[in-house]
């Protein structure tokens, strides 16, 4: 037996929410939550070192029979693409604990247990090899989620707590009758790999294309079942912005990766167009509803509309180009993105409005901090030198190979993130400071720093040497590819 | 008939035997008892459902008929028994405290319910209409008098009114069935009917008695159309007596519906459309009724019909995935139901009543852990992973996903998002709102008991299915 690698990483937050629940002290829970979580981050570390990355195969695989009487086992594995995300995770878990370090000021303790649980259940998803151990950790993440929305929210959290549960839990209720199917088409097994072998026929494959699609949509969210993601954003407190939008939304990505595309190729061919449409509308018309928002976190949550729009177009134009861009666009997004709120949340503590019109001129009075702001604004435009850059280039030259239309769509949408971004950006930080700036700012301390830099590191790292995060999924994205268009092309 | 044979059947109702002997005994006793003794009654009729369990573990080795055909004492009994056990026992835990505050003195309380257990019990083991009859009889007489037990309560006499009218119709509804049926087929044994049946399954009048009997066991389950009486029974009986309610005689019905439709009357199976289409309609009038409830009482009367449509959609699957899908239903269900049902009864003291939701509001600031405990009750009833209510509704719908039901399984989970809908405000007005009084909930150790018992349960299942899915599935009939 090989030491547990992943299961350590899986468990250590769940160790850590039971240690808090000892503790009364609410400094004693947010040192001991970070703790908890960067030495989490540091076992993911560990694990992307030792990560072979020349195979496509699961590594760190650890199986268990959990109710063999039908088929359920506990088993954990990572490939190249559920490596970055379990990565992606650890990192922003102890960014979401800095972050919420003087926000959350009631109930600190029960906060960081939901969010610690919050992190376990994401991890599990991205690690679980077993298709009901998948489906529990990602519908039991509802529990968490919606309190850290609903309890420690804003003022509308009870509305967007609510209807941000009932969606998910609708799309993903077909979700599971979708995998009972597959259970037994697939020969009785919960194994994602044995489920992945076999070929079901085209009919079974479509209502299971759409079955999957609900589910993974919502959570995308894809236009049209986008709408609770702007309330759920907007009234999330900023640890929960972030783990929606740095982890939670790359889940439905993730499940087309996992599930649709190597479990039913043919189905995904097929419906590939219909796909990028739908790609190519979530990216211009939340690239258009970001441009009407004075909101500042409820423009960067149209933005993750249109930017997870590149996402799925990466992925349903199915080449390299394209499912690379598309992979590492969910990690970009994740940093990007959660820096963004981040940055939403350090200026929402200052001065208690998100209003764009109530800004101007932070320049002046903050420097470091419009300064990386800048730094994140531009990686979220896609500027070269950036992370997303990358990512975006490799999606558009991936998009239009597949679909000319909707690769010209996709450019149209990245004119428009830059119009909204620096619109924002020239009314929050340039110019004088506007009527309703009476607030004295202080610019970033060093929790804030400590917090914003890992991530600027990572835009840039990405940004000019994206060659090892490309490296990490390569193999796995090849694999498949060539899985998806064998067994695919007898459409 | 020789001593031998009388001793076998004896051996096999030795638990029934016990509970009954015991109730007669505590009977006499409680009314030798001065006032303020209750705790030694509760700790008797505990003693007594021990006995009566251990008694049943070490028969519980082979299949033992007795009574020329009329009850049997095999694992399928045996699982139903256990589920009765836990339901008895933890109600009588949740009395002590709760008769004190609403002033039930009376020692017949307790003695009530080991009769309503016995007869749950003699339903779990019948194998001939009648004998089904004579424990539904028994358990049902004593449930009317427990739900009028409040006798000074006019809301608590006129439930109890409204059940003993139409529990008296349902059972002559039965009877008539059952009567049609020996009319017909010249027995009342059910492997006999059995054999009679799959000669001809369209005979008309064999289809009308179907009804008949259908119509009478699914009044006790409070599936639709025969679920009026749920929701007024349930919010005017002491809750003691109605967390009982929701999880013993419920399961006591579906076993008998097991044995019934899943052996003889499978034949039949043209008439299957029947519970079918009552398996959806229940589950979605419970559901959807239970949106628009402030009560907390009605709400989770609604809720248990909605619980029981979407059990009647394992009995819809059918087959030994089926059946055993029902019987971890109705354990898992005995768990979590029990367990929101005990904190609503620790809720009630002083002139607080703890019925209405909005009286919740805020009860997450004031003690975190009991908040937690319903959250965890609330979402397992939602069924939300990883509590076990999940498990138990996914291996309902796998059991209808196997027969090929895919639709109907499409339906069952939506139906359960729409419930989900109202576990879900419950959460929230305990977790979102600002308290509005300070709460004393009743907590006294048997209390705690009752809820750390559940919630173990609750969670346990959740995450350690395998034991108890293996133990259903080999309590299918026949095992």
């Amino acid at each position: 037996m090989t030491f547990p690698l992943l299961s350590l990483i899986v468990f250590l937050p769940v160790a850590g929410a039971a240690v808090l629940m000892c503790l009364r002290n609410d400094d004693a829970v947010r040192w001991t939550a970070l703790g908890f979580t960067m030495a989490d981050f540091a076992f993911a570390v560990a694990m992307l070192a030792g990560f072979d990355t020349t195979t496509h195969e699961m590594q760190f695989t650890e199986r268990y029979p959990w109710v063999p009487a039908i088929g359920i086992t506990y088993a954990l594995g990572v490939d190249g693409i559920s490596a970055l995300f379990v990565f992606l995770t650890a990192l922003l878990g102890w960014i979401c604990v800095l972050a919420s370090w003087v926000a959350i000021d009631r109930k600190v303790k029960e906060f960081m247990v939901a969010l610690l649980s919050m992190q376990a259940l994401m991890l599990g998803v991205f690690s679980a090899l077993d298709l009901f151990l998948f489906y529990v950790c990602w519908e039991a993440m509802l529990i968490p989620m919606y309190l850290i929305i609903g309890v420690w929210g804003g003022a509308g959290r009870v509305y967007a707590a609510f209807k941000f549960f009932l969606y998910t839990l609708a799309g993903s209720l077909l979700f599971l009758i979708g995998v009972i199917v597959l259970y037994f088409h697939g020969g009785q097994t919960f194994d994602i790999l044995a489920l992945t072998a076999q070929d079901l026929p085209f009919d079974v494959q479509s209502w299971l294309f759409f079955a999957f699609l609900i589910a993974f949509a919502v959570k995308v969210p894809m236009v049209p079942v986008h709408t609770w993601l702007p309330d759920a954003h907007v009234q999330a407190p900023t640890a929960g912005s972030i783990i929606l939008a740095g982890v939670l939304l790359k889940m439905g990505a993730y499940g087309f990766l996992r599930f649709s595309l190597p479990m039913l190729p043919e189905a995904s061919v097929y419906y590939s167009t219909l796909m990028l449409a739908l790609s190519a509308l979530a990216i211009v018309y939340g690239g258009l509803l970001a441009l009407a928002q004075d909101d500042l976190k409820k423009l960067v949550a149209y933005s993750s509309i249109s930017h997870m729009g590149f996402v799925t177009m990466g992925i349903f134009s199915l080449n390299l180009r394209g499912l690379e861009g598309g992979i590492l666009q969910m990690f970009n997004h994740g940093v990007t993105t959660g820096a963004l709120f981040l940055f939403v949340g350090v200026i929402y503590e200052r001065t208690h409005t998100r209003s764009i019109a109530d800004y101007g001129g932070l320049m002046k009075v903050a420097p470091v901090y419009t300064g990386f702001l800048a730094l994140f604004t531009l990686s979220s435009m896609a500027l070269p030198g950036t992370n997303s850059f990358v990512g975006e280039l490799l999606v558009l030259s991936g998009g239009f190979a597949a679909n000319m239309a909707v690769g010209t769509a996709a450019v149209l949408g990245a004119l428009l993130s830059a119009a909204y971004l620096l619109g924002m950006y020239r009314k929050v930080a340039l110019g004088p400071a506007s009527v309703g700036a009476r607030y004295e700012i202080r610019d970033v301390n060093v929790r804030e720093m400590a917090a914003i830099l890992p991530l600027a590191v990572f835009v840039l790292w990405v940004g000019f040497y994206p060659k090892p995060f490309l490296n990490v999924i390569d193999a796995s994205v090849k694999n498949l590819l060539t899985e998806v268009h064998d067994k695919g092309s007898g459409q | 008939m020789t001593g031998a044979v009388l001793f076998q059947w004896v051996l096999a109702s030795l638990p029934e035997i016990i509970v009954i002997t015991g109730a007669c005994i505590l009977l006499i006793l409680g009314q030798l008892m001065r006032d303020g003794q209750d705790h030694w009654l509760v700790s008797a009729s505990v003693a007594i459902v021990l006995i009566a369990a251990l008694a049943t573990l070490m028969l519980a080795g082979e299949v033992r008929p007795a009574y020329s055909g009329m009850f049997v004492a095999d694992r399928f009994a045996v699982f139903f028994k256990f589920v009765f056990y836990l339901a008895t026992v933890l109600t009588f835990l949740l009395s002590r405290k709760y008769a004190d505050i609403e002033g039930i003195g009376s020692s017949e309380y307790y003695v009530m319910l080991l009769f309503a257990l016995s007869g749950m019990m003699i339903m779990a083991s019948s194998t001939d209409l009648l004998s089904i009859y004579v424990g539904l009889e028994l358990m049902v007489l004593c449930t009317y008098v427990l739900t009028g037990f409040l006798r000074h309560e006019r809301r608590s006499n006129e439930a109890a009114l409204k059940y003993v009218i139409l529990g008296a119709v349902s059972t002559g509804i039965f009877l008539y069935g059952v009567s049609l049926v020996y009319g017909l087929t010249g027995t009342t044994q059910l492997d006999a009917m059995a054999a009679a049946v799959s000669g001809d399954p369209f005979d008309p009048g064999l289809l009308l008695a179907v009804v008949f009997i259908v119509a009478g066991l699914v009044f006790k389950i409070g599936a639709v159309p025969f679920h009026m009486w749920v929701p007024d029974v349930y919010e005017g009986a002491p809750t003691t007596v109605t967390a009982f309610m929701s999880v013993g005689p419920k399961a006591a019905g579906f076993a008998v519906i097991l044995r019934v439709f899943l052996n003889p009357l499978v034949a039949a199976s043209d008439v299957w459309i029947i519970v079918a289409v009552i398996a959806v309609v229940t589950a979605a009038l419970g559901s959807f009724v239970a949106l628009v409830q402030d009560n907390f009482k009605r709400l989770l009367a609604y809720s248990s019909i909605a619980h029981a449509g979407f059990a009647t959609f394992g009995v819809v699957a059918g087959g030994a995935d089926g059946v055993a899908s029902v019987m971890l239903y109705l354990l898992i269900y005995a768990f979590m139901n029990l367990g929101i049902f005990g904190a609503v009864i620790m809720m009630r003291n002083g002139d607080f009543s703890g019925e209405v939701i909005e009286d919740y509001a805020g009860f997450a600031k004031s003690h975190p852990g009991l908040a937690l405990l319903m959250l965890i009750y609330l979402f397992s009833l939602a069924g939300i992973p990883p509590t076990a209510g999940f498990f138990a509704k996914f291996y309902v719908l796998v059991a209808l996903v196997e027969r090929g039901f895919v639709f109907l399984a499409v339906v069952a989970v939506l139906l359960s998002a729409v419930a989900a809908y109202f576990y879900i405000r419950i959460v929230m007005v305990i977790y979102m709102r600002e308290p509005e009084r300070a709460f004393e909930p009743a907590l006294t150790p048997l209390v705690r008991t009752t809820l750390f018992c559940t919630a173990a349960g609750t969670i346990g299942i959740g995450l350690f299915p395998a034991w108890f899915l293996r133990l259903a599935q080999q309590s299918v009939f026949g095992g």
